[in-house]
C-alpha cells in the first residue's frame, strides 16, 4: 500500500461525512464540519513534523536520541528513520573497530613507524618510534621530523629524493644502538619513515668478520714459516746439515700447529650445534681424570705438581666432549703457570652438585679480560700466548661443551695470585 | 608550538625554516663532539683529521643563520615572542658554533697526545662518560628547542652540575698522576685541556637551554636560583 493511500482515504471519508451532513441538515454544518477536520487533520502534521524537527536538532548534539514513535505513515517514516541510524551506528562501530586493530598492528610492528606529511612533519608514529628516535605521539604533531632527527646524514637522505639505500645512524646517546632509517612514499604525498634496529646484525657481522681475520691470521703465521724455510731449501741456500735438521723441527712443529688449529676448529664446528651431543653415555669421570693429568705431566714435563682431588662419581654425558674440555682448562692451567706452579684438579660435590675445578696459582687474569675469555681467539697477552702453543679456541671449546652438558663455567681470577676454572654441572647428570 | 598564527604565512615559514637550519647545525654539533670524544676513545687518527677539517661547515651555518635572523628584523619588525626568538637564536647558533670548536679542539689535542705515541693514557674513560653526559644534555637542549619546552630546559640547567662534578674529578685524578711520575705531566695537561673542552659543551648546553627559557617564558633566567628557575619556567606564561 502506498503512503499516500491513507491520507486519502481520510480525507475521502471526511469529505463523504460532510456532504452527507451538507445534504441531510445544513450547508453551513457540512462545510465547518469539513474545516475541523481539515484543520484537526494538518494540526497532527505538524505535531510530528515537530518532533522530527526536534529529534533532528537533539541528535546533533547528543548520541543516543531516542527516534520518536508514531502510527500511520509518520511512524513509518519514523521506523524508516530508525533503521537508518542503527545501521549507520554499526558501521561507524565496524569502521573505528578496524582502526583500532589498524593501530594495534603497527604497534605490535617491530620496526618503528612515523607517517609524515608532505612537509615532512610528523602525523603519527607508534610506539617502537618513540623509543628509537624520542618522538612523542601526542606533543610531536606538527613538527618537521628533521626537528627531532638531527643527524646530518639524515638531513642529507632526506633532501636527495633519488635515495636507495637506508640511511644508518648510530645513537650518539645511551643505549647505544645502530639504526637503520628509511624513507617510503605512500599515498598521493605522505610518506612513511620505517626505522629498524640493526645493532645486532652490525654485531654479528663484526664479529664474523673477526673471525676470519683471526683464522687467516693464526693460519698465515705457521705457514710463513713453513714456505720461508722450503724457499731456502729450493734456492740451494741452507745446505749444511746441522741447520738443516733444526729446520726441519721447526717446519714440523709449525705443520702440527696447524693442524691442531684445524682440529679445533672443526671441533668447535660440531659443538656450534645447539643440539644435546647424541652419543651419551655414562662416563667414568675418576677415570678419564686420571689419564688427563697423566697426560698433563706429560706436556708440563715436571715442571708442575698436579694433584687430583676426587669426591664425585660416574657422570651421564658424551665422554669425548668432556674429555676434550677438561683437557683443555688442565692444559690452559700448566701453559699459563710459571715452573715449580701447583695445579690442582677436582671433581667434587658443592651443595650436591657436581663440580670439576681446576685451580692454579700462576699468573691470573685482570678482571676486564674475564668476561672475553671464552671469545674465540681471544689473547690476554698476544705476545705470550702463541709461544706456549695454545691455539686460542680451547676455552670456546670448553665453553660449548659445557653448555650443551647444561653446565656453567665460572672463573676467578686476579693478577699474580692463580686463577680457577670451574664448571658446575646439574645434579640430573650425576649417576 | 608558541609561535602563533600571523598574518602574514610567508612570515611564519621564515621563522620555521629557520629553526630549521638551527636545529640542523645543533645536529651537526652534536655528532662533531660525540665523534671527536669517541675518535680519542679509540684512538681514530682519520676520524680526528675529519673532524677538525669539518669545523668549516659549523662556522658556515653560523654565518648564514645570523644573516637571516638580521634579515628578517629588518623586513618583518617582529615584537614579542618572535623577536625574543629571533634574538635567543642568535644567541643559541653562537654557542653552538662555541661547541663546534670545543669538538675541533678536542679533535686537535688528541691527535697531539696520539702524535707523541703515549702508551698509557690516564682518565680517558671518565672523560668518555663526561662526553655521554654532554653529549646527552645537548641533545636534550636542542630538543627542547624543537619543541620548545621550557620545564625540559630547567631540567638541563640542573644536570650541569653533574659535568661539573665530573670535571672536578678527572682533575684531582690527573693532579694525582703528575704528583706519582712527573714524566706525565704533559700529557696529563693535553688530558686536563680536553677535559675542560668537554666541561664547556655542558656549560653551552646550559646557556641554550637558558635561552629557550627566555624565548618561551620571556624571562631572563641566567643569573637566578635554581628554584626561581624552575618556577619561571612552569610559569603560566603569561608573557608568552
Amino acid at each position: 500500500m502506498p503512503f499516500w493511500a491513507g491520507p486519502l482515504l481520510r480525507i475521502l471519508t471526511l469529505t463523504v461525512m460532510a456532504l452527507a451532513v451538507g445534504i441531510f441538515l445544513d450547508d453551513a454544518t457540512g462545510w465547518a464540519l469539513l474545516a475541523a477536520g481539515l484543520a484537526a487533520g494538518y494540526a497532527y502534521h505538524l505535531i510530528q513534523l515537530g518532533r522530527l524537527t526536534r529529534w533532528l536538532d537533539r541528535t546533533r548534539w547528543e548520541k543516543a536520541v531516542e527516534v520518536p514513535e508514531s502510527s500511520g505513515e509518520w511512524g513509518d517514516a519514523f521506523a524508516a528513520l530508525y533503521r537508518m541510524r542503527r545501521e549507520e551506528q554499526a558501521g561507524r562501530e565496524r569502521l573505528s573497530d578496524s582502526l583500532e586493530r589498524l593501530s594495534q598492528a603497527a604497534e605490535a610492528l617491530p620496526d618503528g613507524v612515523v607517517l609524515l606529511d608532505t612537509m615532512m612533519r610528523i602525523e603519527w608514529c607508534n610506539s617502537m618510534a618513540t623509543r628509537h628516535l624520542g618522538i612523542d605521539a601526542v606533543h610531536d604533531r606538527g613538527m618537521p621530523i628533521t626537528h627531532l632527527v638531527r643527524e646530518p646524514a639524515f638531513a642529507a637522505y632526506v633532501q636527495d629524493e633519488g635515495k636507495v639505500d637506508p640511511v644508518v645512524l648510530k645513537n650518539t646517546s645511551p643505549p647505544v644502538r645502530t639504526l637503520s632509517l628509511s624513507m617510503i612514499p605512500f599515498a598521493e604525498s605522505g610518506r612513511l619513515l620505517i626505522s629498524r634496529d640493526i645493532t645486532a646484525i652490525e654485531l654479528a657481522d663484526t664479529m664474523r668478520r673477526d673471525f676470519v681475520a683471526n683464522v687467516s691470521h693464526e693460519l698465515r703465521t705457521p705457514l710463513t714459516v713453513i714456505v720461508g724455510f722450503l724457499e731456502g731449501l729450493a734456492a740451494g741456500d741452507i745446505v749444511d746439515t746441522p741447520n738443516l735438521a733444526r729446520h726441519h723441527a721447526l717446519m714440523y712443529e709449525q705443520a702440527l700447529r696447524m693442524e691442531r688449529l684445524v682440529k679445533d676448529l672443526l671441533a668447535l664446528s660440531a659443538l656450534d650445534d645447539t643440539q644435546p651431543p647424541a652419543n651419551e653415555e655414562v662416563v667414568d669421570v675418576p677415570a678419564l681424570l686420571a689419564v688427563l693429568v697423566e697426560e698433563g705431566n706429560a706436556l708440563s714435563g715436571g715442571k708442575h705438581k698436579l694433584t687430583l682431588e676426587i669426591e664425585a662419581g660416574n657422570f651421564y654425558g658424551s665422554r669425548e666432549e668432556l674429555r676434550s674440555a677438561f683437557s683443555n682448562l688442565i692444559s690452559n692451567a700448566i701453559r699459563y703457570s710459571p715452573e715449580g706452579g701447583d695445579i690442582a684438579v677436582r671433581w667434587v660435590l658443592r651443595d650436591g652438585l657436581p663440580v670439576f675445578e681446576v685451580a692454579d696459582n700462576g699468573i691470573g687474569i685482570a678482571t676486564e679480560h674475564i668476561p672475553r675469555l671464552t671469545e674465540r681467539f681471544y689473547r690476554v697477552d698476544k705476545g705470550r700466548s702463541s709461544a706456549t702453543g695454545g691455539t686460542g679456541l680451547g676455552l670456546a671449546i670448553a665453553k660449548h661443551v659445557l653448555i650443551r652438558h647444561q653446565a656453567k663455567l665460572e672463573i676467578e681470577s686476579a693478577p699474580g695470585k692463580g686463577s680457577t676454572f670451574r664448571a658446575v654441572f646439574p645434579k640430573a647428570r650425576l649417576s | 608550538m608558541v609561535v602563533s598564527d600571523h598574518s602574514s604565512r610567508r612570515f611564519d615559514e621564515e621563522l620555521d625554516e629557520l629553526r630549521t637550519r638551527v636545529l640542523q647545525m645543533g645536529g651537526l654539533v652534536e655528532q662533531q663532539i660525540h665523534d671527536a670524544i669517541e675518535a680519542f676513545g679509540v684512538g681514530d687518527f682519520e676520524q680526528l683529521e675529519q673532524i677538525e677539517n669539518d669545523d668549516h661547515r659549523v662556522n658556515a651555518h653560523e654565518v648564514g643563520i645570523d644573516e637571516a635572523c638580521a634579515l628578517i628584523i629588518a623586513r618583518r619588525q617582529p615584537a614579542a615572542v618572535d623577536l625574543r626568538m629571533l634574538m635567543g637564536i642568535s644567541k643559541i647558533v653562537t654557542d653552538l658554533e662555541r661547541c663546534g670548536d670545543k669538538a675541533a679542539k678536542i679533535a686537535r689535542k688528541a691527535k697531539g697526545i696520539f702524535d707523541h705515541e703515549m702508551r698509557r693514557i690516564p682518565c680517558i674513560s671518565d672523560i668518555r662518560e663526561m662526553g655521554e653526559i654532554a653529549v646527552r644534555l645537548l641533545r636534550a637542549a636542542l630538543d627542547a628547542f624543537a619543541r620548545q619546552d621550557a620545564v625540559g630546559a630547567a631540567a638541563i640547567v640542573r644536570d650541569d652540575v653533574a659535568i661539573d662534578e665530573k670535571f672536578q674529578a678527572i682533575t684531582r685524578q690527573l693532579i694525582t698522576f703528575m704528583m706519582e711520575d712527573p714524566r706525565t705531566i704533559s700529557v696529563a695537561l693535553e688530558i686536563l685541556f680536553i677535559a675542560k673542552a668537554v666541561e664547556r659543551v655542558g656549560d653551552h648546553a646550559k646557556n641554550i637551554a637558558e635561552q629557550i627559557i627566555y624565548i618561551t617564558r620571556g624571562t631572563d633566567v641566567r643569573h637566578v636560583t635554581w628554584d626561581q628557575l624552575e618556577r619561571d619556567a612552569k610559569g603560566d606564561g603569561e608573557n608568552a
